[in-house]
């Protein structure tokens, strides 16, 4: 059974190694001996082959080969599933809110225990809310149980997390959304990628890039001039390397308000949420339409950077700059069958920096890239 | 005669720091990079939380 995947990325290869889920870039000599010891071939005859190809003195050979072969081995350990245990808990009769979304024609009841799940859910769904129903499809509960949050489906446990890792049971519920709005399990999503998507209603583009760089702000530039919103912070594509919508809220910047106001007045009257450990305010922005039928192909990764200085500057970047950006950032599926599509899919973008302060010409380059026109 | 053995010897250093070049990156397995991508799916921190 193999336990590698090797692409070639400009001229070195990534190697991804099954067993921990890691991608490394080698020098293609180094790929293509690991592609040996994984094909099972013996040590000595892959060092009769360098040999042989690198007219090198034989002790050089051997230590390349050793360490190549422990480099093989020492990704591929199996690393240790955590042991997860489950503190026993007993599920709430009382909340402090329980609310009702709409989200792609399912109705989602979600049950608060008090206002801290409340705050970390609720804001980005409030334009998805409806009145109280009787029926519904699917209910989410979450609550405390021992200083660890807990989150049910449908009274099914699905996951308990420190307070300090709430941002990953948020990804771990949004994940949830996906899977049931889409009726698609966790095994057909190829990657969420911590990006905002827009699409011309034919194809989309990821626009990536560190917290600050003004995604969310371009998003909702963009939206206000002709393109669609498909998701903010959390893009999800499937196995057929299609974007997804995902409906929750764009979350701006104070400092973008401004910037903003004139396409969203609305902004001007929504509520604002103070971060007090990360020091930062945003307010929420409800997507202007929400069409959840889309499949959308990407056109480009664009990382995309805010900077006062520079009024546009776009040009394409190399592949081995884009994909280390891009994988510490991602959940990228670990199965091994998804984890090759992302590679074929990864290494057939393109992949631009853009840096810019005037607007207007950002909006013209995204469209100039959709038309193949840069 | 005195020329041609410092052009003999002049090639075989830049062969030998060539080779020297080769080699050292060879053992120590080329430069390479790793990436290991998040383990969970997870969304940005700091939803409001406590205290919004």
């Amino acid at each position: 059974m193999k336990k590698i995947v090797i692409k070639k990325i400009e001229h070195r290869s990534i190697v991804w190694f099954k067993n921990s889920n890691s991608y490394l870039i080698f020098e293609s000599l180094i790929a293509e001996i690991l592609s040996k010891i994984d094909a099972k071939i013996s040590l000595t005859k892959i060092e009769d082959w360098c040999f042989k190809k690198l007219e090198a003195p034989k002790e050089i050979i051997t230590e390349l080969i050793t360490n190549t072969f422990i480099v093989y081995k020492e990704n591929n350990r199996l690393t240790p599933k955590k042991q997860t245990t489950v503190d026993k808990f007993i599920t709430p009769t009382l909340f402090f809110s329980e609310k009702h979304y709409s989200i792609h024609n399912y109705i989602f009841k979600i049950q608060y225990q008090n206002e801290y799940h409340a705050s970390k859910i609720h804001p980005t769904f409030a334009h998805l809310e409806i009145n109280e129903s009787s029926s519904y499809n699917f209910m989410y509960t979450l609550f405390d149980n021992n200083q660890s949050l807990v989150f049910l489906k449908d009274t099914t446990f699905i996951g308990q997390w420190n307070k300090s890792d709430s941002h990953v049971f948020e990804g771990k519920l949004s994940m949830q959304i996906l899977i049931d709005i889409y009726k698609k399990p966790e095994t057909d999503w190829m990657g969420i990628f911590h990006a905002s998507a827009i699409s011309n209603g034919k194809e989309s583009m990821l626009f990536l890039g560190d917290s600050g760089n003004g995604k969310s702000t371009s998003l909702a530039l963009l939206s206000a001039n002709g393109f669609d919103c498909i998701a903010d912070d959390f893009v999800p594509i499937d196995v057929k390397k299609n974007v997804h919508t995902y409906p929750a809220a764009i979350s701006i910047k104070k400092k973008s308000i401004s910037t903003l106001l004139p396409y969203y007045p609305e902004l001007k009257n929504s509520a604002e949420y103070h971060f007090k450990k990360l020091q930062k305010t945003v307010r929420f922005l409800p997507p202007k339409t929400i069409d959840y039928r889309k499949r959308l192909k990407c056109k480009a990764l664009v990382f995309i950077k805010y900077n006062p200085d520079i009024e546009i500057n776009t040009h394409l970047i190399s592949q081995i700059d884009a994909f280390q950006q891009l994988v510490p950032d991602s959940w990228i599926s670990p199965l091994e069958k998804n984890a090759t599509l992302f590679l074929d899919w990864f290494l057939d973008l393109p992949c631009y920096q853009l840096t810019y302060s005037n607007n207007e010409k950002m909006i013209d380059t995204v469209s100039k890239i959709f038309n193949n026109e840069l | 005669m005195k020329k041609k053995t410092e052009d003999i010897t002049r090639k075989e250093a830049i062969k030998k720091i060539g080779k020297f070049g080769k080699y050292t990156a060879l053992t120590a397995i080329g430069t390479y990079l790793f990436l290991n991508p998040k383990t969970a799916q997870a969304r940005s921190p700091g939803a409001p939380g406590e205290g919004f």
